[in-house]
């Protein structure tokens, strides 16, 4: 029983990111990160591995060659190897190509279940694992808060409207998760040390039996422009007033907003 | 092709979900923009009696892709038979888990461009061309399918994007979905169900949203924000801490896993502002802020930002909003 759980290099949170001239996300000097939602991922992974439902974790990234740091703290926090997807030609891929990748790419590996991060930090259609999921036709298993792997069938906790479900689904799947699966642990020092020692490979298109051309322009869609929000009106506050004044006030301003 | 707009018109329990609404209502308008019909794929517990009903709402004709309680992922194939019978110039899809998972399997299988979730959209030479705000709101971009990309566009749509027509008389026509292909995508099934020990309502529906944070200190202390949102004729809503807590169920989490939420007026009480939380709100119209801590960071994006006590300003306020209701 394997796992390969899916994982984006992501500029840091709250870092200071812009647009370039030619409207793509600058990179460049911004410190990246394992995408935080790809984290819990890993940790539903590890979760697995560690109750013994699973027999290995393998780690999946498509990006430029520096996102093999992010595989290299991924295989710290646990887990067997891992493999990175890197070509010029995937510069620029939108949902579709990288879901294409990560297609072939899984279709190689074969694993059991193979698990994502519910969205990603700087892109936030959440639409790669579905695609994945109809380009390889295997049942799609999303949002989860929990993941469960036993006797040939994989079952995700889900919120309903009303409450959860468990949604079950025969094995192979592909299966995403949320931030309650729990907190993600910490690569410890010894992992860091065991993750430099493990199997580390890196594919090209080539290797997936795909062509740049089949990418390329690997975007459907365009930006056509790129712009600061409408200035707001600067905060207004209420301060230092006893909470009746302050009511009045608040009462006040949504009135003059017909907010009530 | 056509000039159609296509929209995702989820049922629940018999019923249109607000989302089925609104985007008939967007998908009319854009359809009206590129001269056009907007036509509904419907699904989920109800769909079958209620498609035509989508017509007081700007439909002109509905598919029904299934009537019945299934993971919504498994109507996908049906989707896709339909999508591509109908060539649409776009299909408006809901920004909630299931119009995601149904969006990610059109876009999937149909290799077409996919944008949002998006904030406005529009026909622009004869395209669809979208807004949406990214980079965690620092960044609003404008996006249109890149020359000769195939069709239809994939809009993911957010709740309040677009407001309900209401009053219309029309009936959609009402037609059964093509016969779709048998596939291993649509084979999860709902094991076991289990519902809230408490109601929840669907925050994506409210227009005023009074939400707690960790501030709120615990779940007695949602009751003074209950009674605020009784109020005003809204629901109560949380930021992750306050649900990560049990104060509160996950279904009424706002922010980047929880609900994304586009109210007209957002009351955030004993909530800091952190950027997940900030992703889930900030398209609120009116966005009020009540914090002990003078430099939270939701001060820098409220439009009102009250400094002080909320457990003594929130009833004040409750107080003084029945006064002037008369009630």
């Amino acid at each position: 029983m394997k796992i390969v759980v899916c994982i984006k290099q992501v500029p840091a949170t709250g870092a200071d990111k812009r647009y370039t001239d030619d409207l793509r996300l600058d990179r460049n000097g911004v410190e990246a990160i394992i995408n935080p939602l790809d984290e819990y991922a890993i940790e539903q992974a590890l979760r697995l591995l560690d109750d013994g439902s699973v027999e290995s974790v393998t780690y999946l990234s498509m990006g430029p060659e520096q996102a093999a740091e992010a595989l290299r703290r991924a295989l710290a926090m646990g887990g067997d190897e891992a493999v990175l997807i890197t070509d010029p030609a995937l510069a620029g891929a939108d949902e579709w190509a990288t879901a294409r990748v990560l297609a072939a790419a899984l279709d190689k590996l074969a694993p059991d279940v193979a698990l994502m991060g519910m969205a990603s930090d700087d892109a936030r259609g959440s639409l790669v694992p579905g695609a994945v999921a109809a380009m390889r036709s295997l049942p799609l298993l999303s949002y989860g808060s929990e993941l469960k792997v036993a006797g040939g069938e994989a079952r995700a906790r889900r919120l309903s409207a009303t409450g959860f479900d468990w949604i079950a689904a025969p094995l192979p799947v592909v299966a995403s998760v949320t931030d309650q699966v729990g907190e993600p642990r910490y690569a410890s020092l010894k992992g860091i040390m065991a993750a430099k020692r493990k199997p580390l490979e890196t594919w090209s298109l080539a290797d997936l039996g795909l062509t740049a051309d089949e990418l390329s322009g690997a975007a459907l869609t365009q930006v056509t422009d790129a712009r600061a929000p409408e200035a707001k009106p600067p905060t207004e506050r209420i301060e230092n007033l006893p909470a009746a004044e302050a009511a009045v006030k608040i009462a006040d301003w949504l009135a003059a907003r017909k907010l009530i | 092709m056509s000039n159609d707009i296509l929209f995702l018109a989820e049922f629940n329990g018999g019923a249109p979900a607000r989302s089925a609404i609104e985007l008939a209502t967007g998908a009319a308008e854009l359809a009206k923009q590129a001269g056009g019909s907007a036509v509904g794929l419907a699904y989920g517990r109800g769909a079958a009696d209620g498609a035509a009903s989508l017509g007081a709402h700007g439909a002109t004709r509905v598919v029904v892709l299934g009537d019945d309680d299934r993971p919504a992922i498994t109507y996908a194939a049906a989707a896709v038979a339909a999508t591509r019978e109908a060539g649409a110039l776009a299909l408006l899809a809901a920004a909630t888990p299931n119009g995601r998972d149904l969006a990610a399997a059109l876009v999937g299988s149909l290799h077409v461009p996919a944008f949002g979730p998006v904030r406005s959209a529009r026909i622009a030479d004869g395209v669809i061309e979208t807004e949406q705000a990214t980079l965690q709101g620092r960044v609003i971009t404008t996006s249109r399918p890149a020359e000769g990309a195939p069709t239809p566009s994939i809009v993911l749509v957010l709740a309040n994007t677009f407001t309900p027509s209401e009053g219309g008389q029309g009936s959609a026509g009402v037609t059964q979905a093509p016969a779709a292909e048998e596939s291993a995508f649509g084979a999860a099934t709902v094991a076991e169900s289990h519902e809230a020990d408490a109601k929840v309502v669907n925050l994506e529906e409210a227009t005023v949203i009074v939400a707690g944070g960790r501030g709120v200190g615990g779940e007695d202390g949602f009751g003074p924000l209950r009674e605020l949102a009784d109020a005003l004729g809204g629901a109560v809503g949380a930021s992750r801490a306050a649900a990560d807590a049990g104060w509160i169920p996950y279904q009424l989490q706002i922010g980047q896993t929880g609900k994304v939420v586009k109210p007209s007026l957002y009351i955030g009480a004993g909530i800091s502002g952190a950027i997940q939380h900030r992703v889930g709100m900030q398209t609120a119209e009116h966005v009020i802020a009540i914090n002990r801590d003078p430099d939270a960071p939701i001060g820098e994006f409220a439009d009102l930002f009250v400094v002080g006590d909320l457990f003594q300003i929130i009833p004040a306020l409750t107080d003084e909003i029945r006064r002037r209701k008369g009630s």
